[in-house]
Parts: C-alpha cells; structure tokens; sequence
C-alpha cells in the first residue's frame, strides 16, 4: 500500500474533522486512533457546541447522536450552607439550529469519525503511535506505531493526540510544560430514570440543563458541573493540579461532597453511580500553547492547548473540531503546492488567528487565571451568598438595611479588600465584557 | 485444494448493547483457533480461509483474521441467532474440502460449543473438541482435551479432523500495520445460503418437565387426599434398583426408568 498523503493521530473531535476535511478534497487519509473504536478512550464534561459543523455536515442535529438540548443554563455560587444561582433558559436553544447539547463521547467521537471513513480517509483502531519519524533535515516524515512493521510516512502529519501531547511535545513545539497548566476532571455519571430527571430539573423531552458552580471545591481551586443527559446526570469537578497534589485530598472526595450539598443532593439522590471517569485539561490557554506547525507537521485540539476553560465557559470540543478543520484546510492546500514544510503550512496559524479558535482565547486570556484565583474561589462566593441573605433576610422590627451598607458590611466580612475588588471587577469586565 | 485450512469465527454483539457494534467481537477462544490456525498454515504452506457466519457488520472479525494473515475470507450471510446445525451446515458446505478446521470451544453469546461437533458430522471429519493444549510436530498434531473428572485425553489428530480448542491454548498474534491496511479493502465472499436458516431460542431457561396425568386422589376428606397426593406421613417412597446391563442396555433402561417414574 503507498505512502498516504496525511496521518492523523487521534480520533477526537480534532482528529475526525482534520481526516474529513483532507479526505474529502481527494488527499489519502490514514487516520490512527489507539482505542478501540473512536471515542473509546474519551470523556469530558458534557456539552458540545456544534455549531462549527454546521458547513462540514449540514443539518448535523438530525443525525449527531445527542442525548438533551441544553435549554437551561445556570452559573451557582456555593458556599457550605448557601447556593446562589443565575438561571437562564430560552426555548431558542431547544429547536433547530440548537446551540449547545450533551452527549457522550463515545458516541459523539464515532459518530464524527463515520464521517471521516464515509469520505475515504482509512481509520485504523488499536493501533497507538508511539513517535516521530523525521529525514535527517529534522523535517516530521511520518509516525512510529506499535505494531509489527509499524512506521507510516505521509507528507503532513497532524498531532491530534489529546492533551499532554506526546508527539508535540517530541516535536519541540511545547518550549516547556508546567503541571500548574493542568486542570484534572474528574466525574462521575450517575442513572435516574428519565421523567426523575425531567422532573427535577424542570425539563421536558429533549430538554436538557447545564449547571457550572463555583465554590464547591474546598480549599483546591477549581470548578464543577452538572448535566444531564437522558437518563443519567453527569456530576463533576475540575480540580487545579498542583494544589490538588499539595492537599493530598481525593478526587472522589470532593465529588462526594458536592453530591452531598444541600443545593445538589436533591437533584441527585438516588442515581446510581454507572462510570467515574478523569482527564486533564490544558487550562491554561495562551499562556501554554505551543508553536502549532513544524516542518511537516501540525498540531491541533486539545494537543495544541486549544480548550477554552474561562470559568463558567468550558468548550474544548468545538474548539477541538475547528482546529481540526483548520489543520485539515492547511494540509490540502499545502499538498497541493507541494511545500510540507512549516513555510508551506502558515495558513494554519492565520486559520487559527483571524477565528474564534485565538480570538476567543485572546479575549478571554486573563479569565482563567481570574476564575481559579483565590479570591474568586474562597472569598467572593462567601460573599456574594451573605449579601444575598441579608437582601433577602426580613429583621423586623429592624428596618431594611441599604444595599450600599450590607455591600460594605459583607466585603468587610468577607475579608476583601476593596482595591482587589475593584481590580477583579475590571479584569473580569475586560476579559468577558 | 489437499491441505485446505478453515478457521471459523463468531462475531458477537455483547450482551445488553444488542444494536451497537462498537462493543462486538469474536471470543478469546475464537482468537485462540485463529492463532494455532495460521501457524499450522504457516508449519504446512496451507492456505488459511476465515469464516463467519452472520450479517455484513460480522466482516470486520474477517478483515481481522485477513490482517493477522489469513488468506481469504467468507461470510455466510445469516442472522446472528442460526441454530447450530444450520450454522454448521452452511460452513460445511462452503468449506467442504477443508482438511484442518479450527474452531473455538465456546462462543461468547450462546456458548454451547455445539457448532464444532456438528460440523465435524456435517463433513464426516473427526473431531478433537475443548482442546487444552496443542503441539505441532513432524508427524502432525497433538491436542489435549479436558474429559470428566479433571482428567486429560491426549490425542494423536489427523485429517479431516475439527478442533475446539479452549482461549489460553494460544495469543493472537497482532497484525502489521501494512497489513491492517491493506484488509481494510481485502474482498470478502459472501454466500447466501440456498436453504433457510432456523434460528434458535437464546434464552436458557430452567429445566421443567413435563405435566403428567395424575389419576383423581382417593380418600374421604381434603385432608386424606392432600395426605395421598404429596405422601405427608408415610415414608417417603424413593426409586432405585440394581441391575447389570451392557452400556447401550442400561443408557434405555435409566430412560425409561425415569420416564416411568414421572422425571421426563
Ligand atoms: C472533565 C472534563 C470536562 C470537559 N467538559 C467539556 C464540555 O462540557 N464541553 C466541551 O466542549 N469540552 C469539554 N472538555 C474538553 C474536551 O474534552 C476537550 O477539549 C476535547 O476532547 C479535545 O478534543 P481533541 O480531539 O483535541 O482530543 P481528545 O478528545 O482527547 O482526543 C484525542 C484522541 O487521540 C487518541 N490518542 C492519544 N494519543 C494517541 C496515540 N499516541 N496514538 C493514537 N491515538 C492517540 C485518544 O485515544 C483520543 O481518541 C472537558 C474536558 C474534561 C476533562
């Protein structure tokens, strides 16, 4: 069998759509994936946003393998005792075009890489790579694999590997990786019956709920969710790394305590724990990406450190996908012209940077540091949820206090200065504004 | 077509997932047949066909034997749930000058390891089933078979023979890369069986016999004959007898023995 034109390493969602978009321009597409079937390997949270999709496989929403619409979208604020939350729900999001849905990888990952199979490209399962091969100019010609007779050439090779990205990393484009750039994820999918589901959450059909909370993590910096899917609930954490590793607390701890929190236990309780799954992710944006092409080679999705992790935005798959199509674009157009080297594959990086792939990254460049900071985490949920109380809170025969004086009174309590109060405010205002 | 190899293999959907052919496969002991079969094709300068049978999803467990070295492959296209019989016969028929078929001795679904006996029948082959072990030599094959009683029967196997053979007799090889690709686009014939394909019943359930008549209870009251039909009260009637008959001779006698003690 001759030399493909293109290997793609990994069959996520940056993968699949690299190998559908080379392949269906003609190029030959072997597409290598170690698990058993696409997405075997794979979890996340569990929304997608596919809207990328919506030229590569139109009208993608009849077919893409879904389990709810998210038609509600809450943002919590935790505290041990208290939850304060902002509830949206639109039923926009609940018919077509639709906007985001949760899914299970799985399905979703082999779903998109039917795609790339149906446009030619030849997906190869069980089959890991474990290297580079490179001609003596240090140009990528190929990947090493770890079956017998397993070296591969091809003129480009895109490194969609997932994050931690061995092959980038062997590449040279990761100038150095640093643990405190990792979030881990770990989760826990949990079964209820459908109409438990629909009741406690207030949904109907397809209808489908995506709650990010912040506060709920203990002393580790981070984040969790709730989503659900048809007849489970997906409840989970993302955990900063390194702090994790300095508590030497579990993981499955801090799921159990948000399960068990007055704000959560009702929506939960009773599931039955069916898969508990963790992952990394590259939460670090902009400051941890790596040069995305080399000679003969790009890199693309999680690998290349493409996630959005900005707090109550976690969107990888999307981010995921675009990339993949960007890299795929790249590699026709620099098949065609013959010029594999990193000269010939700059429409890459301009593919990234004139999108929302760098766009997004660059405006909300400041987020992820400010939503895992330790004010975010540990002070302003405290004192968000005080004020709230005391508004709420009805002292007669004491008078109503002003908004202005309990604002005060809780910063103070709170331990906040107002200085960082102000700085949060215009960092926030800045990077989602 | 003198030393003709057969290796055949049960595609199966995993139980509770019965549309989703992301989590089918063929059994340890199907992989184990495929195995032994190609190094025996390898020891013999044999060609080896893989066969199924089953829907067309089934080919992927064929493309895989391809990628491991087989050198052809069929599927006999029929539901998953063919009776044994019919399954072997169809092999048996597109394979009917298969001098060494192997088989695993269970498949992953089913599981009654039937398929093997009734194809060594279907081709008037021997037959060396739930082979532990095997030992290829000048002379030919050696299996070792599990009999009753945690004792081994060592066998002395020639052609035509079909043999079952347990999952850890061998590790299936891992296919090249260069060849993984090139089955990806391997052909595959497909024969549709002239005849129509029984299927067969999955579930297993208990054992019940059958009702038999039983004649009005005597006695006076309820209670006398509640007493004459569950024999409360009285010694508990128990059936033996002792006889000495040739093998044949007591195999009928314990049958009708039991058929007239009401246990079939
Ligand atoms: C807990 C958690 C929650 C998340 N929540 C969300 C969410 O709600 N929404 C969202 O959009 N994103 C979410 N993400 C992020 C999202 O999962 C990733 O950004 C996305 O999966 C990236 O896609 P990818 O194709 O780049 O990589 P991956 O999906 O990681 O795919 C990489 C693929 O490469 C394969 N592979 C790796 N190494 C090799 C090798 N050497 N040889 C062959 N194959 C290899 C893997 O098996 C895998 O199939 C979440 C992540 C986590 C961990």
């Amino acid at each position: 069998m001759s030399d493909p034109d293109v290997i793609v390493v990994g069959g996520g969602p940056a993968g699949s759509c690299a190998a559908i978009v080379a392949a269906r321009a003609g190029l030959s597409v072997v597409l290598l994936e170690r698990g058993p079937f696409p997405g075997s390997k794979n979890m996340y949270g569990g929304v997608v946003y596919p809207r990328i999709l919506d030229d590569l496989i139109p009208n993608w929403w009849e077919e893409a393998p879904i389990q709810r619409w998210v038609t509600r979208r809450a943002t919590m604020l935790l505290t041990e005792t208290q939850a304060l939350t902002v509830d949206f729900r639109t039923e926009a999001w609940g018919k077509a075009p639709y906007n985001g849905a949760t899914a299970y990888r799985p399905d979703f990952d082999a779903w998109l890489a039917g795609y790339a199979e149906a446009a030619g490209a030849q997906v190869l399962t069980s089959t890991t790579v474990t290297g580079l091969l490179r001609d003596d100019k240090g140009a990528v010609v190929g990947v090493t694999t770890d079956r017998p007779d397993g070296d591969l050439r091809a003129r480009v090779v895109i490194a969609c590997d997932g994050v931690n990205s061995f092959l980038a990393k062997e590449a040279g484009l990761y100038e150095h990786t640093d643990a405190k750039h990792f979030t881990l994820g770990v989760k826990e999918t949990l079964a209820l019956p459908k109409e438990v589901i629909d009741e406690r959450f207030g949904v109907r059909g397809r209808e489908g709920v995506d709650i990010e909370i912040v506060g709920c993590t203990g002393g580790i910096n981070g984040g969790g969710f709730v989503y659900t899917n048809l007849d489970t609930v997906a409840v989970g954490v993302v955990l900063k790394l390194t702090k994790l590793a300095a508590q030497a607390t579990r993981p499955e701890q801090i799921i159990a305590n948000l399960k068990g929190h007055p704000a959560i236990a009702p929506l939960i309780e009773g599931g039955e724990m069916k898969e508990y799954s963790a992952h990394l992710i590259p939460e670090a944006g902009l400051r941890m990406m790596p040069k995305m092409t080399t000679d003969g080679m790009m890199v693309a999705g999680d690998a290349a450190a493409l996630c959005l992790a900005a707090g109550i935005w976690l969107e990888g798959v999307n981010f995921a996908m675009a990339s993949g199509m960007y890299a795929g674009e790249t590699a026709v157009e620099a098949v065609r012209v013959n010029d594999v080297s990193a000269k010939g594959l700059v429409g890459y990086q301009r593919r990234l940077s004139n999108t929302f792939v760098l766009k997004d990254h660059r405006k909300l460049r400041r987020a992820p540091e400010l939503v895992l900071s330790d004010r975010v985490q540990h002070l302003y949920p405290q004192m968000m949820a005080n004020i709230a109380e005391r508004m709420f809170r009805v002292d007669n025969p004491e008078p109503k206090p002003g908004l202005r004086r309990i604002l005060r009174q809780e910063r103070k309590r709170a331990g906040v200065r107002r200085r960082h109060l102000w700085r949060d405010a215009f960092t926030g205002f800045r990077s989602y504004g | 077509m003198s030393n003709r190899i057969v290796v055949c293999l049960k595609w199966v959907l995993q139980a509770g997932e019965p549309d989703d052919a992301r989590f089918a496969g063929v059994s340890p002991a199907d992989h184990a047949a495929l195995e032994l079969a190609l190094q025996w094709a390898e020891r013999t300068g044999g060609q080896l066909t893989a066969i199924t049978v089953g829907p067309p999803q089934a080919e992927t467990a064929l493309r895989d034997a391809i990628a491991c070295g087989a050198s052809n492959a069929v599927r006999i296209d029929a539901p998953l749930s063919t009776n044994s019989a019919d399954v072997a016969a169809a092999i048996a028929s597109a394979a009917h000058d298969a001098k060494w078929v192997w088989c695993g001795d269970y498949s992953m679904d089913n599981g009654s390891g039937s398929v093997p006996a009734f194809l060594a029948a279907a081709l008037s082959a021997s037959q060396a089933l739930g082979v532990t072990n095997v030992t290829f030599d000048d002379s030919g094959i050696t299996a070792t078979r599990r009999v009753d009683g945690g004792r081994r029967e060592v066998l002395a196997v020639h052609a035509p023979v079909v043999i079952s053979v347990e999952g850890a007799t061998a590790r299936l090889r891992r296919a090249s890369l260069t060849a993984l690709r090139a089955s990806t686009t391997a052909p595959v014939d497909v024969v549709v069986p002239i005849v129509a394909m029984r299927t067969s019943q999955h579930t297993i359930q208990p054992y019940r016999p059958r009702a038999r008549a039983l004649a009005m209870p005597s006695g006076a009251n309820v209670l006398d004959r509640v007493r004459s039909l569950t024999t409360t009260g009285t010694a508990v009637a128990t059936h033996h007898e002792v006889e000495t008959l040739a093998p044949a001779a007591a195999a009928a006698r314990i049958v009708d023995a039991l058929r007239d003690w009401g246990y079939l």
